[in-house]
């Protein structure tokens, strides 16, 4: 601890413009050995533009960068690596095809030497208390092991300042704890700087000594992190006063909260069931990706499905897309059941979905804003027909009007929108599909709290219209203000199910790692 | 199909066979092996024709010009990797459809060899055959292996010097993540488009030495049909064998092994169609292809072009 | 193995759009490197580039019946190359044309020598035979890719180089396409001579003969361009193009279109064939090598044409020019493949300015996309 006022790095004044767009301006952000860093902000405040100028990834416009106290330019990342600043990404950086110590060693600048990098990866990895095999082929880790597999990558070269990118997003409550238990022991034995990018309250009050809150591209406040308390962190986050409870505690990642929230009334026993997934069981690339899962939907309820990613959730929306078909098992819509991986017939059976990625099946990025809000009608009937582009015109400008999109016309190409824009073009092709079951996975991802707000009111809105919603979401939080029954997957089955009023989140977090209480009881 | 067999029983037993084989095969190495590194690195690399076209070629000039045929080996190695650094550069540069720029390079090459062949006269080429002793005396193979004309020995060191490159130098390593997952080679500080370029010279490069031995220890002389879709046989090999080294050069004995076949048996006589026989090993590529394709995995990223924020 | 995805959207450089000053300037630039290099070639053997040209234009437009004959020469390309653009736009790569036009030649050729009947008859069943010729030979491409997931690009190139052989063999069983008339000079080898009824009528404008098969492959470019455009079975198409994921999902099931559009690819260019037989643009006999590289041309008329029917039409008549020209350049002394060469730059040339700008568009909206989320605009409005 003796190191404590030494600053790391001090970036003074940063500006960075795309176009017309200020995404970071005259920011200010000093990072202190043997000292964790809060970087708070929602989606798009300037977090991730800021952390990738320090990795060398993004120029400046303007400002000035010192390094333990010498000005510095940082034109790639290599340069940002010989400062000694490392990066811990969120996703994307791993391979899954090669080993834990290829990986580890991917983007080095010496010789390939094997046996000198399973050592090091044991080495590191004893060090922080992150052990992994070095020869195990990265696809096959879980989502812990994987970050691990990212930390030990980003640790190999003992950098002094280390930026973690939204690390707890694929992790278990308990898994966080552990991570910051590993970021304590690098900051206080090693005197490393930590940077703690997020845009969760909780994660920053709970693991962050100092904290910069960002919005729209510029700091809002910093401070020792207990200056705040959660409400002044979320209002300067958010910029206007927030009631902590629902949507935005939600969408800022406040769990406790929102377990004290009234849970309504329901009395969904006695609506009819309107999907039913039976004994599901689904093979994929040689593992099983759905193991046995059986779950029901009723109309008017909202059924979130929790869990660590990777866990068979994308699968299972994968199937209630008929994307694939199962290997065993069924799946029935109000009663009827329906065939899974031939297309169209979910959508036709009445499930709507709003896909984890909307530029996988939920869009045609180089077809117009028309085009894909009629993607349902343009996939059925008679295929020789002409293409009536008016009347397509005419009911896009409908739903372009009653969901607000902004959007250049009907004809607009549909990659011209942003992001949130085009998350608002799915939601109003699907929900006006008049669906019997909405699917919405990972429906708010990438969203900032506006849009995410958005979002949970069309979801709420569709359950009260009496659709059954099936929430799959890795935000907890997110599941927690908008379900009223839980599922818990791991490993490609339900392994918990309780109503919203005895949810408990150690419990889910538990059931998140796999541990049912029968194993604790064990 | 009784006498094809009765054939196949009597061919078996010579070492004409074996040579011719040995040959045929021989070429397909070169060819597959070079292509094997450009797919792991994420490119279904079509020009493959088109550069064994260009290095059977250059050969023959380098060889016009200075009688050597080490000249006519350089030349030769020249080329296939000029047609290459085409590929490359508007494939993983500017992006253009890797598939596109294949053929028009097929096309260009043998225009090219074509109109130069039909304008100038360009004499024979060949290679001094290199003995290896007590080796070359062994019963079937002896001559097959170690009597051959001196480029073929050429294959022994590319195969295990290939198989080194790519699965234990870092360049291997990066040029690997890239065909796998360009994205996450990307954020790892690898420039995806620069190995990839890198990847299909390694292919330009034992493609121009595989024509070169085509010409110089093969044929003699220079044909404009000289190719003629072998390199399209070296991409199925590379299909075949799963996207191993080992499975690629099986694939390449199997297919030179039958090509041979197809030769051997009407020169010695036997009154099989000639047609079911040259055919056999396109049928037996496409066979092989049917079997192999659904049981092993591809690189992921193969003929998926890389654009940085493009996912 | 998992499918070869080749997203035509951003590999046919259809969503590339830009500056049309910038585009212009591209393309002039790129053309007249594609010019000068084969100016320098012709150099290099002692021509003259002037000379060359000009003989180009003698042979493809300015001497008599010249266009009547480039018109005639562009209706195969053009009808293989339609097939093909509208396979593009599904996502397929098909790449076998050469052998699909061959088995179509060879059908058109069986049928025609034995079917009796009035002339009109003949021709069209002839040329429907040849559609048929070429779909089946890609149908096999399509079988393969429907079962087991076998790219089409690499089964589609194999079976062009079965089709040659198998050619062959036909042409020496009389039972098949070889020429019956066993008494005729020169019989081995090669197809009977199809009777002047079963030959597609010429059409006369101003001293030029044009083939109607020109007409032909007009009709049908102008029917596949409304289907394409204008119809509900092309946005499917397209659909399962741009994103045969999310085609599943709503309902355009991948396998049976792709096959469909496989097939259907594999028609046009078997018309091509067909025509090729029946019409003045080859000869009216079946021989060894029949295809003339009328497939692989195609093939690059298509793919130049950008997944747009009506641009393959110049392209088809330039590459055609290209092919009537050639054989006047022997006065010049150049050799006649010099159309070849220019012909591949021609194609690498037109591949330059729409990637220069595709990637140029990429890296700008790269730079907003990242800000993309977090305008005010998206989170505001609600």
């Amino acid at each position: 601890m003796s190191q404590l006022s030494d600053i790391a790095v001090s970036v003074r004044s940063l500006t960075k413009r795309y176009g017309s767009v200020t995404a970071c301006q005259d920011i200010d952000l000093d990072l202190v050995h043997g000292s964790i860093h809060g970087v708070l902000g929602e989606n798009g405040a300037g977090k991730s533009t800021l952390m990738k100028v320090l990795i060398g990834l993004v120029q400046p416009d303007a400002g000035t960068i010192e390094v333990d106290g010498r000005r510095v330019r940082i034109d790639d990342p290599a340069t940002a690596s010989s400062l000694g600043i490392g990066m811990v990404h969120q996703h994307f950086s791993l391979v899954d095809e090669l080993r834990v110590w290829e990986n580890v060693m991917l983007g080095e600048r010496e010789r390939l030497d094997a046996l000198r990098s399973r050592a090091l990866v044991v080495r590191i990895g004893e060090r922080y208390g992150l052990a992994v095999d070095p020869d195990a082929r990265v696809g096959d880790l879980t989502a812990g092991q994987r970050q691990r597999v990212e930390i030990i990558k980003c640790l190999r070269r003992d950098p002094g300042i280390v930026i973690f990118d939204e690390p707890t997003s694929v992790l278990t409550p308990q898994e966080s704890e552990q991570l910051f238990d590993v970021l304590r022991v690098a900051v206080e034995q090693e005197g490393k700087a930590v940077a703690l990018v997020s845009h969760k309250l909780d994660e920053i009050r709970r693991a962050t000594d100092t904290v910069t809150v960002l919005r729209r591209g510029q700091v809002v406040d910093h401070g020792p992190t207990d200056r705040f308390d959660e409400r002044s962190l979320a209002q300067a986050m958010v910029g206007r006063p927030v009631a902590l409870r629902g949507d935005t505690a939600a969408a800022v990642g406040l769990t406790e909260d929102l377990v004290a929230v009234p849970v309504p009334e329901s009395s969904s026993e006695a609506r009819p069931v309107v999907l039913a997934v039976n004994d599901a069981v689904l093979d994929r690339n040689q593992h099983r990706a759905l193991d046995g899962v059986t779950f029901e939907v009723r109309a008017g309820e909202v059924v979130g499905i929790a869990g660590v990613e990777g866990n068979g959730q994308s699968d299972l929306a994968d199937v209630l897309a008929s994307l694939v078909p199962l290997d065993g098992g069924s799946v029935m819509v109000d009663g009827v059941r329906v065939p899974t991986g031939r297309a169209g017939r979910m959508t036709a059976a009445g499930v709507a979905l709003i896909p984890e990625d909307r530029h996988d099946a939920g869009c045609v990025l180089d077809m117009s804003v028309a085009e894909n809000l009629a993607l349902g009608a343009l996939a059925t009937g008679p295929a020789f027909r002409s293409l009536d582009r008016s009347a397509m015109r005419r009911s896009a400008e409908r739903l372009i009007e009653q969901y607000g999109i902004q959007t250049g016309g009907p004809d607009a190409p549909f990659s011209s929108l942003s992001g949130g824009n085009q998350q608002r073009v799915v939601l109003a092709r699907e929900l006006s599909s008049e669906p019997k079951v909405l699917v919405a996975s990972q429906p708010t991802r990438g969203l900032d709290v506006g849009a995410i707000e958005f979002m949970g009111e069309k979801l709420r809105e569709a359950a009260a219209s009496g659709v059954g919603v099936l929430l799959i979401s890795n935000e907890l939080e997110e599941i927690l203000l908008l379900a009223d029954r839980i599922l818990v997957m791991y490993r490609g089955r339900v392994i918990g199910s309780m109503d919203r009023a005895d949810a408990d989140i150690e419990r889910i977090g538990l059931l998140m790692g796999g541990v049912t209480s029968a194993s604790t009881a064990n | 199909m009784s006498e094809l067999l009765d054939a196949i029983g009597t061919l078996a037993g010579s070492d004409a066979l074996y040579t011719s084989a040995f040959q045929l095969t021989v070429l397909l190495v070169f060819a597959a092996s070079g292509e094997w590194v450009a797919e792991k690195a994420g490119t279904l690399n079509i020009s493959i024709e088109g550069m064994l076209l260009a290095g059977a070629f250059g050969s023959v000039v380098g060889h016009e010009w200075t009688g050597s045929a080490i000249v006519g080996l350089v030349v030769a190695a020249w080329a296939g990797v000029s047609v290459a650094s085409i590929q490359a550069n508007l494939s993983h540069r500017l992006t253009a459809n890797q598939f596109v720029v294949g053929l028009a390079l097929n096309v260009l090459v043998l225009g090219l060899a074509a109109f130069f062949a039909n304008s100038f006269d360009i004499g024979p080429a060949t290679a001094a055959v290199v003995r290896i002793p007590v080796l070359q005396d062994l019963p079937l193979v002896g001559t097959a292996l170690f009597a051959r004309p001196w480029p073929a020995y050429l294959v022994y060191p590319l195969v295990p010097a290939l198989w080194w490159l790519v699965y234990r130098t870092r360049w291997g390593l990066e040029a690997r993540s890239v065909g796998e997952d360009p994205q996450a080679a990307d954020v790892s500080g690898i420039d995806v488009n620069e190995r990839r370029r890198q990847a299909i010279y390694v292919t330009g490069l034992t493609c121009g030495i595989g024509g070169a031995f085509l010409v110089l220890a093969q044929v003699g002389s220079f044909q404009t049909s000289i190719v003629n879709g072998r390199g399209f046989v070296a991409l199925a090999a590379v299909i075949f064998g799963g996207w191993t080294l080992r499975g690629t050069i099986l694939g390449c004995g199997i297919f030179g092994f039958l090509e041979a076949l197809a030769f051997a048996i009407p020169a010695n006589g036997y009154s099989v169609d000639p047609v079911i026989l040259s055919s056999t090993r396109y049928v037996v590529a496409l066979l092989a292809v049917l079997i192999f394709a659904t049981r092993v995995r591809q690189p992921r990223a193969l003929a998926q072009p890389f654009v940085r924020g493009l996912t | 193995m998992a499918q070869i995805r080749t997203r035509p959207g951003v590999l046919m450089g259809r969503t590339a759009s830009g500056d049309l000053g910038i585009t212009a300037v591209l393309y002039v630039v790129s053309l007249g490197v594609a010019l000068a290099i084969s100016a320098g070639l012709v150099a290099m053997v002692g021509g003259s580039a002037s000379a060359v040209f000009g003989a180009l234009l003698d042979g493809s437009l300015r001497s008599p019946g010249a266009w009547g004959l480039t018109l005639t020469t562009a209706a195969p390309l053009l009808l293989v190359a339609v097939g093909t653009i509208v396979a593009t736009r599904g996502g397929l790569v098909n790449i076998g044309q050469e052998g699909q036009v061959l088995m179509g030649a060879c059908f058109a050729g069986y049928l025609a020598v034995r079917l009796g009947g009035p002339g009109w008859f003949v021709i069209t069943m002839s040329l429907l035979f040849g559609a048929l010729g070429g779909g089946l030979w890609a149908g096999i491409a399509a079988a393969l890719r429907s079962w087991r997931d076998v790219p089409e690009v690499l089964t589609t190139l194999l079976l062009t180089f079965i089709s040659f052989p198998l050619m062959t063999y036909g042409l020496r069983q009389q039972w098949l396409i070889a020429d019956r008339d066993t008494e005729r000079v020169n019989q081995i080898n090669s197809g009977e001579q199809l009777p002047a009824s079963a030959k597609l009528p010429d059409l006369r404008v101003f001293g030029n003969a044009i083939d109607s098969g020109f007409l032909i492959a007009l009709v049908l470019a102008f029917v596949l361009a409304v289907l394409v455009g204008r119809s509900v079975l092309g946005a499917r198409i397209d659909m399962l193009g741009f994103n045969p994921r999310a085609a599943q999902r709503f309902g355009v099931a991948a396998k049976p279109l792709s096959a469909v559009v496989l097939v259907g690819s594999g028609a046009t260019a078997g018309a091509a064939g067909a025509v090729l037989l029946t019409g003045g643009a080859a000869s009216d006999r079946l021989v060894f090598g029949f295809a003339g590289n009328f497939g692989w041309d195609g093939l690059l008329v298509a793919l130049l044409a950008r997944g747009r029917i009506a641009y393959a039409i110049p392209m088809a008549f330039v590459f055609a020019m290209l092919r009537t020209g050639s054989s006047f350049l022997a006065s010049t002394g150049v050799d006649r493949k010099m159309t070849d060469v220019v012909q591949a730059l021609l194609v690498l040339a037109l591949l330059v300015p729409p990637a220069v700008i595709f990637v140029r568009n990429r890296r700008r909206s790269l730079r907003s996309d990242e800000v993309g989320v977090s305008t005010p605009t998206a989170a505001g409005a609600a």
